[in-house]
């Protein structure tokens, strides 16, 4: 054991290392943050993990999130499983019914996370009572950013609250000549907006039919009513120019003034930070468009599972792992490089977040309060991967089929998760 | 009609003859040309935009004659630029392939070699079918091996690392490679066989003496054709190896797959020209031995 | 090894005599075991997988057929199957047009013969990744051939070949063919070389034209080389999986899902194995239509070959 390691053992509560304090702790992070901002908050895990004591390596598996599950499942196969795996939602439940994955509850007893991490959060990370992952972060996918300079240009006064006042503030966007919705057309960030004009419309509508999966609801009159505002979208509201466009250059249309509005998810603030935009000059950001007058959030959280080792390095590894990812420190480092907020509730957000990030935890507070919080279908915290596959399948061929009716839309969504079941 | 005017017919004939070959001449390079340039156009906008600075590749679009230039998008590319959380460029990757690649290559050419001088030259009942059965490997699609491959690479011991990726490449390669020698070896003569028989030459001594010596033409047609694969493959690579072990092109993926950044079209213009490098020099000193021994009968 | 030779009388043959004899079925052993594996037993896992109902990862309770009615029963998986139709027609065709015209063009002793080859040949070199990225530059709608077309000034030309979910199919088929040509140029021009010049002479001598002597003489000569470049562009095409990936990731929409692809997403991206199993085993069923009437075809041409030797 070296020197360093026990002076920096000594900060962490040595109580929980203290069963497997002759091993090493080393991990493998296998993760799909392969690039930009994501690489630098996933770096400064590694820093951290470094720091505390252990021996850090990571697998990044660029492109397609398909890469990195084809990789898990090959080591899982191969009787490898890593010690360590960025995944999420569904995929926490699923994994854990293998009965493959580690337990960490002795971990968060100690650590108290019951008390800290947020509660809708809880329920995700512990799928069948046990603790198999910790949460690093909440992302909220109902953002609504605006780029002031369009709005003032086309006489929009305020930022719309209501799918009614947003569809007037696009008329008038479109007729000065602009962009009104900066967008790229992909199977993920068509179901992103879709899934926000669900919520905007109908919050019942959307637990019944992303969140249960409920094959009527998504077949009902209140889905072809969604899909009729999401037509006016595509058709009228987003350029052609949005098939072809790479996913992150969208928010640059806002910050640069070329489209009103832009409906995505937090991690929007890392890019139009990285590209030099300001918040409050450049672009402003407000909850997405809802009919029912409260706040609201749509849930997307990011995490790491364990996988159960033999090796005790590794076993050791995992335990500071987690307890590194929940630390007070680490969540507010990594969510200020990544615009998403801590799911610790605990942080304070006064210094070095984005008034935008402020917002969120208050939002997310007052959704709770106001039982209009719900986790995100798009960003696969909901149902299971192949219904949310045939869901996302269907969606992106309506935004680019313009013959396609929202009424043959919502049968073929149905019929296609259907088929699934 | 007098001499003088067939004499003349002649001239008039010839010439129109000579016309007609320059005419055709013209078209024939015409449409080499323009089917060049179209075949160029890729590489040449990539080499471009390697040496171009990225604010003006951003003004004035990817297409477009250099009006600036740099070096530093290639040393960039090469020691670096960031991927995957690592600062140190493609580097380590480049060498991965190189260990990978080479090895792979050179095992899976010699089993194929053997292969098809047994199944041209030393036929025993049911060679034939066993080559053909064995060429249904070249048809098959990488998906279906990826999770077999997997159980079988752990229990040999051999995930993650690139041992267990030479193995794989071996094993899939060799129904090619079996096949091209195969081919190539059943236009030697029988005769020469016989002969070297009977003058008391085994197997082996055959193999030495005779079969090697003719083989260099269809050894690079393999080696060109495996080299090239293997260093291209991704789905594998990616798959089987963990982070720094892991060859050129999950490299590549990496750097290509949309950052948050503001893309660095100059880094990933340099990075993919160093990924294609290598099989781009195998081609270009091996092409001229690559159309030849393709002509002398691997394929049939 | 068979001991048939061993004569009552006489003494039998040493070890080192039974190995020489043996070394040819020794050398191939390894690469048979292997290949056997690697053919039949890969296969008839997957086909046993795709009767069963494997999610997240395999497993081995028998559902029988209804992982293949799932499959059929989903658009995507029509779509897929119909564009890898789609594809391949055009793709073959093309590439093997092209190649053949490529071929007889350096077939007509033109100069830089081996400069010209690099040429059309040095696409194939290329990963698809690699000609992927660079072809989605080219078709970009912003930065690509239209503002290059726009900037000459042709400001309204459009050019959304990749970007139109009618078209995008055609644009994965340039690309594809522009990788592949040289190929079957390679192919050609090979068989080109192998025709007995004193047929191509003797045609000449009869008056016939360039184009005749080719329609008539060259090209029959070499006419099982078509079918061999056709039946490894086949192969090229079901297999398709890296080029869509780079070029268009099978959209817009799902307008350009390839089998391949769908097979990728549904046994990794969904932990649907056993649906994916059931789809890899259906391109395996595209190719063994194809791949069958060849082989017959083959064992057909060599049995005819030995009889006439």
């Amino acid at each position: 054991m070296t020197f360093t390691w026990k002076v920096s053992a000594g900060l962490l509560s040595f109580a929980l290392l203290s069963g497997t304090a002759l091993a090493e702790p080393k991990t493998n992070l296998l993760h799909q943050w392969a690039t930009g901002s994501d690489a630098a908050a996933v770096a400064k895990l590694g820093e951290m993990f470094t720091a505390a004591g252990g021996k850090w390596e990571q697998t990044s598996i660029a492109g397609h999130t398909a890469n990195t599950l084809a990789k898990l499942r090959a080591d899982v196969i191969a009787g490898n499983a890593p010690p360590a795996v960025q995944l999420k939602g569904p995929e926490i439940a699923e994994w854990n019914a293998t009965g493959m994955t580690a337990n960490l509850d002795d971990l968060a007893n100690a650590e108290g996370w019951e008390k800290v991490v947020a509660p809708e959060l809880i329920a995700v990370m512990k799928p069948t009572g046990n603790w198999v992952a910790a949460p690093m972060n909440i992302h909220r996918i109902n953002w609504l950013w605006s780029s002031p300079k369009v709005l003032k240009e086309a006489g929009v006064d305020a930022v719309p609250k209501t799918w009614a006042e947003f569809n007037a503030a696009c008329e008038k966007v479109v007729a000065a000549g602009k962009i009104c919705i900066a967008h790229s057309t992909a199977d993920w960030s068509d179901s992103t907006v879709f899934e926000v004009v669900v919520y905007g419309q109908d919050i019942d509508l959307y637990r019944k039919a992303f969140v249960e999966g409920d094959v009527d609801a998504l077949r009902s009159d209140g889905m072809v009513k969604a899909l009729t505002q999401f037509r006016l979208m595509t058709s009228k509201y987003m350029d052609p120019g949005m098939v072809g466009r790479d996913w992150d250059s969208m928010s640059a249309l806002v910050g640069k003034g070329d489209a009103a509005f832009h409906i995505m998810g937090d991690w929007t603030i890392g890019l139009l930070t990285a590209a030099g935009f300001k918040e409050g000059t450049d672009y402003t950001c407000s909850q997405a468009p809802t009919d029912w007058g409260k706040p609201g959030f749509i849930l997307n959280a990011d995490s790491v599972v364990f996988f159960k080792q033999t090796d005790p390095d590794y076993i050791a590894g995992q335990q500071l792992l987690a307890k590194t990812i929940l630390s007070p420190e680490f969540q507010t480092a990594f969510n200020q490089a990544k615009g998403s907020i801590p799911a610790r509730m605990d942080v304070d957000l006064s210094t070095g977040f984005n008034p935008c990030q402020q917002q969120s935890l208050k939002d997310l507070q007052a959704s709770i309060e106001a039982g209009t919080l719900v986790r995100s279908m798009a960003h696969n915290m909901t149902i299971p991967q192949k219904l949310r596959g045939a869901i996302m399948d269907s969606v992106t061929e309506f935004v680019n089929t313009p013959a396609m009716t929202p009424e043959q839309a919502a049968t073929a969504i149905a019929d296609a998760v259907e088929a699934q079941m | 009609m007098t001499d003088a005017t067939i004499a003349a017919v002649h001239d008039r004939e010839a010439a129109i003859a000579g016309r007609r070959h320059l005419a055709s001449r013209t078209i024939i390079y015409a449409l080499l040309t323009f089917f060049a340039l179209i075949y160029l156009a890729p590489l040449v906008i990539l080499v471009f935009n390697s040496f171009r600075e990225q604010p003006e590749i951003a003004q004035n679009g990817l297409i477009a004659f250099p009006r600036s230039f740099q070096l530093s998008a290639w040393a960039d590319a090469w020691s670096t630029y960031c991927i995957g959380g690592t600062c140190e460029g493609m580097r380590r990757n480049f060498l991965n392939s190189l260990w990978m690649a080479v090895p792979a290559t050179v095992l899976s050419t010699a089993l194929g070699a053997l292969n098809g001088y047994v199944l041209s030259k030393w036929r025993f009942r049911g060679s034939e079918t066993l080559f053909t059965l064995m060429l249904l490997g070249v048809f098959m699609p990488g998906q279906i091996a990826l999770m077999p491959w997997a159980f079988i690479l752990g229990k040999l011991g051999l995930t993650n690392s690139t041992y267990g990726l030479i193995l794989v490449h071996v094993i899939q390669g060799i129904s090619f490679t079996t096949l091209f020698c195969r081919n190539y070896y059943v236009s030697i003569p029988d005769d020469l066989i016989k002969a070297a028989r009977i003058d008391g030459a085994g197997f082996w001594r055959i193999f030495r003496k005779i079969i090697l010596p003719l083989s260099p033409p269809i050894l690079i047609v393999t080696v060109i054709w495996q080299f090239t694969g293997i260093w291209n493959e991704y789905l594998f690579g990616v798959v089987f190896t963990s982070g720094r072990e892991q060859p050129i092109t999950a490299a590549l993926v990496a750097l290509t797959a949309s950052g948050t950044n503001v893309r660095a079209y100059d880094v990933m213009s340099a990075a993919v020209l160093i990924g294609a490098l290598p099989p781009l020099l195998v081609y270009f000193f091996g092409g001229k031995y690559f159309v030849r021994g393709l002509t002398q009968g691997a394929i049939k | 090894m068979s001991t048939a030779e061993v004569d009552g009388g006489q003494v039998g043959p040493t070890w080192r005599e039974r190995l020489t004899k043996a070394s040819p079925v020794l050398v191939l052993v390894p690469s048979l075991a292997a290949s056997f594996i690697y053919i039949f037993v890969f296969t008839i896992w997957t086909l046993y997988i795709s009767l069963s109902n494997s999610s997240l990862l395999p497993s081995y309770d028998f559902v029988g057929l209804s992982n293949y009615v799932s499959l059929w029963s989903n658009r995507r998986w029509n779509i897929a199957y119909s564009n890898l139709f789609l594809f391949s027609a055009f793709y073959i065709v093309g590439a093997m047009a092209i190649g053949l015209l490529l071929a007889i063009l350096i077939d007509q002793r033109v100069r830089g013969e081996a400069m010209w080859r690099t040429i059309f040949l040095y696409p194939l070199a290329v990963s698809f990744i690699v000609t992927g990225t660079v072809w989605s530059w080219l078709y970009n709608p912003v930065d690509g051939i239209q503002m290059l077309v726009r900037g000459l000034g042709w400001t309204d030309f459009n050019f959304a070949l990749a970007s139109d979910r009618n078209t995008a199919i055609y644009a994965i088929i340039i690309t594809g063919i522009w990788q592949s040509s040289g190929f079957a140029m390679a192919l050609f021009l090979a068989g080109l070389r192998s025709v007995d010049p004193d047929l191509v002479k003797a045609a000449q001598i009869d008056g016939a034209s360039t184009f005749r002597t080719y329609r008539k003489v060259i090209l029959p000569v070499i006419a099982p080389i078509f079918l061999a470049v056709a039946v490894i562009q086949i192969q090229f095409a079901i297999k398709t999986f890296d080029l869509v990936a780079a070029l268009t990731r099978g959209g817009p929409g799902i307008s350009t899902t390839f089998p391949a692809i769908y097979v990728y997403d549904l046994m990794f991206q969904r932990g649907q194995i056993g649906e994916g199993a059931a789809a890899a085993m259906m391109m395996l069923a595209a190719l063994a239509v194809v791949l069958v009437p060849y082989s017959f075809y083959v064992v057909w041409r060599r049995r005819k070959e030995n009889r006439h030797d």
